[in-house]
């Protein structure tokens, strides 16, 4: 599956409009310079000369050079992908700790004040533009109060990030409320379906408690549609942050991505996609084993 | 020109949508409708003289000794290249005038505060001396130290010289047939002297902002192939190997520590340095700290303690660092085009609005090579009806907020420059409808105003539509520009409207940056890459390395940047003057230059945005920032800026 991702990206990526040497060496370049850049770099091979030097490359774990950039793909992303966990991935536990419990609260005590307040609030957020969102954050909680800073903390480690928590709260906040509402949207209809099983209603005939009903037998059975989602979801931590990062300046793979997209740099783009490729199946292995160690019923 | 380059494909995603202006086929142009004031008042509403423009800033506090300056840095424009020999790809304000500079001067300082002239205070030469009916180049270097106790002399220059020769067409500053390829030979008379003897006359001023703008003196401690190498000096340093092999080895070391981006900070190779500044950290986001270096031998010497450069990811980012945390956050920063009507709030928490202008013109080419609609834009009277259509003073002041400046030709009206002078407010062809109208119907066409315009008259007569334009043709081509900038989508979807009322069919659309700069490049008729037809990028040109606005890299035939093909033998000869003639007639020869290409629109011309990040509209500078003036070139200067309480 990988390799088909690289070929049709490659070859989607090479039938761009535009000259990459004229765009990479600017207006000023010299003919010469043009057809030098174009030698060294093999843009003057076929296509298909072009693919196969990509996949030895690969193959032994290089994945190109950004001639925008002017560093290796590698070291960007060795940079990037752990802030991008770090952001992404508090933001994807924060939403899961917050739309679990909401939307199974919702389910049990569905078509009540609570349960419309609780979707009114979804819905809200859900149909809010990120863009919005973190806007709206900056302005009241950064300029009008000053409570948290505009920007996420800077530097290129991890650690730098969760040295300085305050600057984390609103880009990880921003993200956390959208991907809440599409998480808790999912968990309340969910729960709703198992709710209606018939072994909930024998747990409860046979006396146990409320609470140990919902965790044992509802909870477990409810979250698998969750947990297909969370499969799927992992990609995202790396380039579905573009808004945050920009807004936030949030130095991250996605931005990466978008910014090799605008300009040509095949190689960014390229990278970005194998990766993201890698982790589409990973997402979904892990998914495919929390399946099974959710529910015993299923086997592989 | 990279910097602008950078924002601008930046705000195709996070510029907010901005209140459009609409109706712009009713007939009547949008931007004309909120114009008012003239040309002329629209220039001087953009104060070019005064404080942090022709005199520092001067803050009323007491002064402070010590503390920390910093710059924001223009999205996706942060450095990633340190050695000051930069290849095209890497050419750009971030490394050079924002960055390497600091640390390792050029050999002559452009940029005179505000005006577009040489330094010669912050030169590390005095001024060349030309000789030998100006084929001899004498540069006497000042006694400069290097951090590293060499002195600066003759063979650092030397050194510079022939790496460059090595490598030549691949660095950002080479033009064909020029420098280096016009030095015949060079030679060190004594440690602190080099003279280069030209293979003919040139004209001593176009040689000195054109030619040795390029050089920057390399410390000796770089002349070597590997870090586990010692570090040649002036006793046993190397550089006699002037074999191609031997620099292109020289030449790969360097290159190859230049992209360790990590490195930089604690390489012993980038540690030597002769500027006011050494850099003690920098990380692959961009963000660089620098501190004084003790050991700077010229002046003024640094008095604030650290100068930081903060990356940003997009406008949006840096205008919010800007609103929320002020100068005490950020203590120069810039205002994105898009929010302009933000500027009171900005001003309101700490700022001062710089209105500089950088050294540079906008324009956008059309493809005289193009094969179905290139013999049109060869006709100079098509070029000259299209220029009527371009609503400069109504853009400015409807699209741009009063934070551009007319532009007429390839000559900067702002900042003002003592070696050539010309006038934003006289436009020979101002924006006109009826002007356009007749310049068709007066050379053959049949002017079907809201339809279709097309050729009646076939034939090269005058009068006539001329060569390779065919009865009945209509004039209707593809204009692609660079999206996200609000502005720039309104510029041209009002010439999209003023074009239909001359019967001139645009197909406007907007592709990212790279795209449309990408697809402007030169080529003949027969070539497949030759369908492009008009392609505006935003950013037109920046003079730099090339600091005198000559046409030798622009529009003289085969020129690199020259992507339409223009070529007329009247603008090549002045260009050549321009190049040749003697010091005492390059005014007069530039003025003459302006003043030909005002008429010639060998590309068409828009309006030139003000701020020295450039396409931005304006800059801001913190109020307690003393000794700050924009310089006309770019380059920063914190070694004369001081903090006060």
């Amino acid at each position: 599956m990988i390799l088909g991702v690289t070929v049709i990206t490659f070859l989607l990526l090479h039938a761009l409009p535009g000259s990459l040497a004229r765009d990479i060496l600017g207006t000023r370049a010299t003919p010469q310079a043009i057809a030098q850049f174009n030698r060294q770099n093999g843009l003057d091979s076929s296509v298909w000369v072009q693919y196969w030097k990509f996949l030895l490359k690969l193959l032994h774990g290089n994945l190109g050079f950004s001639f925008r950039l002017d560093r290796s793909v590698d070291s960007l992303l060795a940079t990037e992908l752990p802030r991008d966990l770090v952001l992404g991935g508090l933001s994807l536990l924060l939403s899961l700790l917050i739309a679990i419990p909401v939307g199974i609260a919702q389910a049990v005590k569905r078509n009540t004040v609570t349960d419309y307040g609780a979707t009114g609030v979804s819905f809200i957020l859900y149909s809010m533009p990120q863009y919005a969102v973190a806007l709206l954050m900056i302005q009241l909680f950064s300029i009008t109060f000053n409570i948290f800073p505009a920007e996420a903390p800077q530097g290129v480690s991890w650690l730098n990030m969760l040295e300085h928590p305050a600057g984390l709260v609103l880009p990880v906040a921003s993200l956390t409320l959208v991907s809440y509402a599409y998480f808790s949207r999912y968990m309340r209809s969910s729960a709703i379906d198992t709710l209606a099983q018939d072994y909930i209603r024998t747990a409860r005939a046979k006396g146990l408690p409320e609470r140990l009903v919902l965790l044992r037998h509802l909870l477990r059975n409810s979250v698998l549609t969750v947990v297909t989602l969370i499969g799927v979801s992992i990609p995202s931590i790396i380039t579905g942050t573009l808004i945050t990062e920009q807004v936030f300046n949030f130095q991250g793979a996605g931005l990466e991505y978008f910014n090799a997209a605008v300009s040509n740099d095949y190689e960014v783009m390229l990278g970005i996609t194998v990766l993201v490729g890698v982790v589409t199946v990973l997402g979904n292995l892990i998914a495919d084993v929390a399946y099974a160690l959710l529910d015993p019923r299923i086997r592989y | 020109m990279q910097s602008f380059k950078r924002s601008l494909s930046m705000a195709t995603v996070v510029t907010v949508v901005a209140i459009t202006v609409g109706a712009l086929g009713s007939g009547s142009s949008a931007a004309s409708s909120t114009r008012s004031s003239t040309a002329a008042t629209v220039i001087s509403g953009i104060k070019q003289t005064g404080i942090g423009l022709t005199e520092p800033t001067k803050p009323s506090g007491a002064r402070i000794k010590g503390g920390t300056v910093t710059w924001a840095e223009a999205p996706q424009t942060t450095p990633n290249y340190i050695f000051p020999m930069t290849n095209f790809s890497v050419c750009s304000d971030a490394n050079t005038s924002d960055f390497s500079s600091l640390m390792y001067r050029p050999l002559y300082w452009y940029g005179n505060n505000y005006e577009p002239t040489v330094d010669y205070g912050y030169s590390v030469a005095n001024e060349p001396v030309f000789s030998d009916n100006d084929t001899v180049v004498t540069i006497k270097l000042k006694p400069w130290k290097w951090s590293d106790g060499e002195s600066v002399s003759a063979r650092d220059v030397e050194f510079w010289i022939n790496l460059y020769k090595a490598d030549t067409a691949n660095y950002c500053g080479y033009v064909p047939g020029f420098f280096p390829d016009n030095v015949k030979s060079m030679s060190t008379p004594n440690a602190s002297t080099i003279v280069l003897h030209l293979n003919r006359s040139y004209d001593p001023v176009w040689f000195l902002y054109n030619e040795l703008s390029q050089i920057t003196p390399l410390p000796l401690a770089w002349d070597r192939t590997s870090l586990s190498q010692k570090a040649p000096t002036a006793d046993n340093g190397h550089l006699p190997d002037t074999t191609k092999s031997g620099a292109l080895k020289v030449f790969k070391f360097l290159d190859t520590q230049s992209k360790a981006l990590g490195s930089w900070a604690t390489s012993p190779v980038w540690a030597v340095v002769d500027g006011p500044w050494k850099l003690t950290a920098f990380n692959s986001d961009g963000e660089a700290t620098f501190v004084p270096n003790p050991h700077y031998s010229g002046s003024p010497k640094p008095t604030i303690s650290k100068f930081v450069e903060l990356p940003y990811t997009s406008d949006t980012a840096a205008f919010d660092e800007f609103r929320s945390g002020g100068p005490s956050a950020v203590t120069i920063g810039y205002v994105p085009a898009q929010d302009v009507p933000q500027i009171p709030a900005l001003e309101a928490a700490g700022y001062t609005d710089n209105r500089a202008s950088s050294y540079s013109f906008n324009y956008f080419p059309l493809n005289f090579n193009n094969p179905k609609v290139g013999p049109i834009f060869r006709q100079l009277y098509f070029r000259q009806a299209f220029q009527h259509l371009i609503d400069q003073p109504g853009w400015i002041n409807a699209f741009l907020d009063k934070t551009a400046v007319q532009t007429t030709n390839p000559v900067p009206p702002a900042p003002p420059s003592p070696l050539v002078k010309v006038s934003a407010a006289n436009n020979p062809l101002p924006f006109s409808i009826s002007a356009a109208a007749k310049l068709l119907s007066a050379n053959g066409w049949k002017v079907r105003p809201g339809a279709s315009t097309t050729c009646v008259k076939p034939g090269t007569a005058a009068g006539d539509c001329g060569a390779g334009i065919t009865a009945g043709e209509a004039i209707s081509f593809n204009l692609d520009y660079a999206g996200g900038t609000t502005a720039i989508e309104s510029e041209m979807n009002d010439l999209e409207a003023q074009a239909k009322r001359v019967g001139i069919t645009l197909q406007v659309t907007s592709h990212p940056f790279d795209t449309v700069v990408g697809a402007a490049v030169p080529c003949t008729p027969k070539q497949a890459v030759c369908k492009w037809t008009a392609e505006n990028w935003g950013a037109g040109w920046i003079y730099s390395p090339d600091f005198l606005p000559t046409g030798e890299s622009l529009f003289a035939p085969g020129a690199a940047a020259n992507a339409n093909g223009y070529s007329d033998p009247a603008a090549t000869k002045l260009i050549d003057q321009t190049v040749f003639a003697p010091a005492s007639e390059e005014s007069k020869l530039l003025t003459q230059y302006a003043a030909l290409m005002s008429t010639q629109v060998p590309v068409v011309y828009g309006p030139t945005s003000i701020g020295i990040y450039g396409g931005t509209a304006g800059t801001l500078v913190g109020d307690r920032l003393g000794g700050f003036t924009a310089q006309a070139f770019s380059y920063l200067t914190p070694e004369a800026w001081y903090l006060t309480k």
